[in-house]
This record gives structure tokens, C-alpha cells and sequence, in this order.
């Protein structure tokens, strides 16, 4: 018997694990259901879904990437604000003198490219494996909703240094909104809140970064992985006539 | 044919050996052994595992994951310490650059727009590209899996996936002054 197993059959360790033993695949399950980390799993999968040949893991690594830009930014949220006068020199401050400020700056900045790398991976590699067929239709859709959600973070986290690259940057990609027809300038100026790239866009797009789009992510990412467990055990087309 | 000896029969000429079917029930531990069967391992009889087995998540899919997880971090730990995040001068909006160039992500849509008109590059490309690829699990409707019997899925995806990736490129990298070809190797335009 493990430490961990006595822990887990004291009488302190039952009322927190609610299923001590662990010798069976029963035990495993019931224990599995009873934790809130582990609920977000399916008990069983198949095992040729497992492997890294099917998936290459890159749902997993989106997460992960996700889960590295939340811890990343909420330490750069401490030194940052969001306003033309001082957003700049924040940046500058986190560079030389936050510690580890440059380095957790490097890390927000590459898991972002990476995420969107990641999630487009994802996308096509469910594509080619077929994994969008019934039961598993609506869960695609959620999961374009997550690629859009995914672009919208990176793009309003890009205008927020506020040198030449963000600024121009968030110019051209706004300008394209203008071309939506009848609605194209309002949606524009509610996005920039005035006609052009200012303090009020530098305010919106941090609100939409730091608190809109992640909660976003986070309520999508839940139901995206809720149908995965729920669809993991159910019959899928697989077999196929030759 | 069985070679088991019938239970309960004597012939009444020779002894009857000890019969296990036919043995008197045994009592173990206060449970009682009422007959043994022969038959096939409730598993199958190949030690192959199927693929279409289910296995527990707990642990093969969560050790697995552990690994992804560690060597995507160690991955992005690298990269930090190797390459900084870029930070030009302060945004100065009487001064423009040239190029200016959108994310990288959105390089194949200012590719497009120096080719059409605003309206299609910018609002119904991306607006087709969205809910076509919203739609796709409700045109492709056949059970098959493999990419050899669904071609015409197949072959639209890649082409478009191709398309995308080559003006990514383009627009990324290829781009220079007043969005003229360059050769990213001779003077460099990329933005991260």
C-alpha cells in the first residue's frame, strides 16, 4: 500500500477523495467521477484514440498554450495600463526592470502565435480524420467558434504595447471591417470608439482582452470538452464497405 | 467431440475416476464452487489489443497528456529564452510605415485585398470561409472516415488549406514597400 493509498483510506483523505481504493477499474471510475479535475475526462476511450497518431495531441496543446497565456498575462496585467500615456513606457518597465518581466512578456507574446498555430492544426487534423462526423457535428462548430475567439484574442492583445507594429497593425485590420455593407463604419467605430486608433480603442480592446474573450474561451472551451467526454464512448461511423 | 468424461455415467465395470464436473460442490471460505465450465477467456482469446477497445483515461490518456503538456511548455520556455517579443517605437499615428502589415494570421486576407475589391476580400471571403467551414460536418454527411473515400471533402479542404498557407506566406514574408514582391531572404518585412 502506497502513502498515497493511506492517505486516501483515513478518515480526512475519504471525505476529500469519497472513493479510497483504487485496486479495480470500478474504484478507478468511481473515484474519476468524484474528482473535479478529472470529471472534464471521459472514464474509457478507445485505444486507438489515445495515441498520438490519431489526434497528435493538438487539442491538448491548445489548452495548454491557453492555460500558459492566463498565467502569463494575469502577471503582466499587475504592470500594465491601459492608456496611450503610459502603455508604452509599461511595456518598457516590464522589459528592464519587472522581474523576469522580459522573459514572461516572451513567453505571453510566443504562446499566442503558437495557440493560433495550435488551434488551426487542430482543426485540420479533426478534418482529415474524419473525427466531425455524426455524433460529433455541433462540436465542430463550437470549435470554429473557438478559432474565431482564439484570432479575436490574439488580434486585440496585439494593439496593446502600443508601438508602430500594434498600432498599424490594428489599423489595417479594422479598415477591413469598414467594408461590411450598411453596418461596416458603425461596427468600425464601436470597435475603435471613435474614427480612429485611440485611447478609447486601446481601453475596448483590453477590456475584450483580459475579461470579454477569455470568459468567452473559457464558457466555449467547457461545452467543447463537456460533448467530447459525452461523445468519447458513443458509436461512430469507423467501419466503412470497400 | 469432447474428451471430458460424461458426468454421472458408470458403466458399473470400470472405476469411476474423480469426475470434476461431476465432483461434489467444495466449500471455500464459505462460498460455494457449484461447477466448472470450460469456455473462452471473457477478453477474447487473442492477446491483440483491438483499437476500438476502450481502455481507461486514468492513467493511459492522462500520463500522456502529462508528457504533451511538459514538452509544449518546455517548448515555449525555449523559445522565450531565445527570441524577445518585438516592440518598435511608440505608436506614432502622423507617421505610417511602409509596409503595414496586419498579424500574420490575417497576411492572407491583406494578400486578397490587394488583389479584389475590399467587399470580397474583406467581408465575404472570410464570411464564406467561416460558415462554409461551420457547415462542413452538415454537407459532408457520409459515414465514410477515410480520406480515400471521401474525395471531394478532401480535395476542397487541401485545396483551400493550400491556397490559405501560400498567401499567408506571401503576405507574411514576400511583401515589402507599397506591398511590392521582395524576396524574404534579400530584405526581410515579417512581423511577429
Amino acid at each position: 500500500m502506497t502513502i498515497m493509498d493511506r492517505v486516501r483510506n483515513t478518515t480526512v483523505g475519504r471525505s476529500i477523495f469519497r472513493s479510497p481504493d483504487r485496486a479495480t477499474d470500478r474504484d478507478r471510475a468511481a473515484g474519476h467521477w468524484s474528482n473535479f479535475f478529472l470529471h472534464i475526462y471521459p472514464v474509457k476511450m478507445r485505444r486507438a484514440e489515445i495515441g498520438f497518431r490519431y489526434s497528435w495531441y493538438l487539442g491538448a496543446i491548445s489548452t495548454v498554450l491557453f492555460g500558459s497565456l492566463v498565467a502569463s498575462g494575469i502577471y503582466l496585467m499587475f504592470f500594465y495600463v491601459p492608456s496611450p500615456a503610459s502603455a508604452y513606457t509599461n511595456i518598457q518597465t516590464i522589459q528592464t526592470e519587472v522581474a523576469f518581466g522580459q522573459y514572461i512578456r516572451n513567453v505571453h507574446r510566443w504562446s499566442a502565435h503558437l495557440m493560433v498555430l495550435a488551434v488551426a492544426a487542430h482543426m485540420a487534423r479533426v478534418f482529415y480524420r474524419g473525427a466531425y462526423k455524426k455524433p460529433k457535428e455541433f462540436n465542430w462548430v463550437i470549435g470554429v467558434v473557438l478559432l474565431v475567439l482564439t484570432l479575436l484574442l490574439s488580434f486585440t492583445g496585439y494593439l496593446l504595447p502600443w508601438d508602430q507594429l500594434a498600432f498599424w497593425a490594428v489599423t489595417v485590420g479594422t479598415e477591413m471591417a469598414a467594408y461590411v455593407p450598411l453596418l461596416g463604419e458603425t461596427i468600425r467605430e464601436v470597435l475603435l470608439g471613435g474614427d480612429t486608433v485611440g485611447s478609447a480603442t486601446l481601453l475596448r480592446f483590453y477590456v475584450l482582452h483580459v475579461a470579454v474573450l477569455p470568459v468567452a474561451v473559457v464558457l466555449t472551451l467547457s461545452i467543447h470538452l463537456w460533448r467530447w467526454r459525452k461523445d468519447a464512448m458513443l458509436d461512430t461511423p469507423r467501419e466503412e464497405p470497400e | 467431440m469432447s474428451d471430458l468424461p460424461t458426468p454421472g455415467h458408470t458403466d458399473g465395470t470400470s472405476t469411476p475416476l474423480p469426475n470434476p464436473l461431476s465432483a461434489k460442490p467444495t466449500v471455500i471460505e464459505g462460498r460455494r464452487v457449484l461447477g466448472i465450465v470450460p469456455g473462452k477467456p471473457a477478453a477474447g482469446e487473442s492477446k491483440d489489443h483491438a483499437e476500438q477497445d476502450a481502455v481507461m483515461v486514468w492513467p493511459h490518456l492522462l500520463v500522456r497528456h502529462a508528457v504533451v503538456a511538459v514538452a509544449t511548455l518546455l517548448v515555449v520556455l525555449i523559445i522565450s529564452l531565445a527570441f524577445d517579443a518585438p516592440l518598435r517605437e511608440i505608436a506614432n499615428p502622423t507617421n505610417t510605415p511602409n509596409p503595414e502589415k496586419a498579424p500574420w494570421y490575417f497576411a492572407a486576407l491583406q494578400e486578397l485585398l490587394a488583389h479584389f475589391h475590399p467587399l470580397v476580400a474583406g467581408v465575404l471571403v472570410p464570411g464564406a470561409i467561416l460558415i462554409g467551414l461551420a457547415a462542413l460536418p452538415y454537407i459532408d454527411r457520409s459515414d465514410f472516415i477515410k480520406p480515400k473515400h471521401r474525395k471531394v471533402a478532401v480535395n476542397t479542404f487541401t485545396t483551400f488549406l493550400v491556397i490559405w498557407i501560400v498567401l499567408t506566406l506571401v503576405g507574411f514574408a514576400f511583401r515589402g514597400p507599397n506591398w511590392g514582391w521582395v524576396w524574404p531572404w534579400v530584405e526581410w518585412h515579417g512581423e511577429l
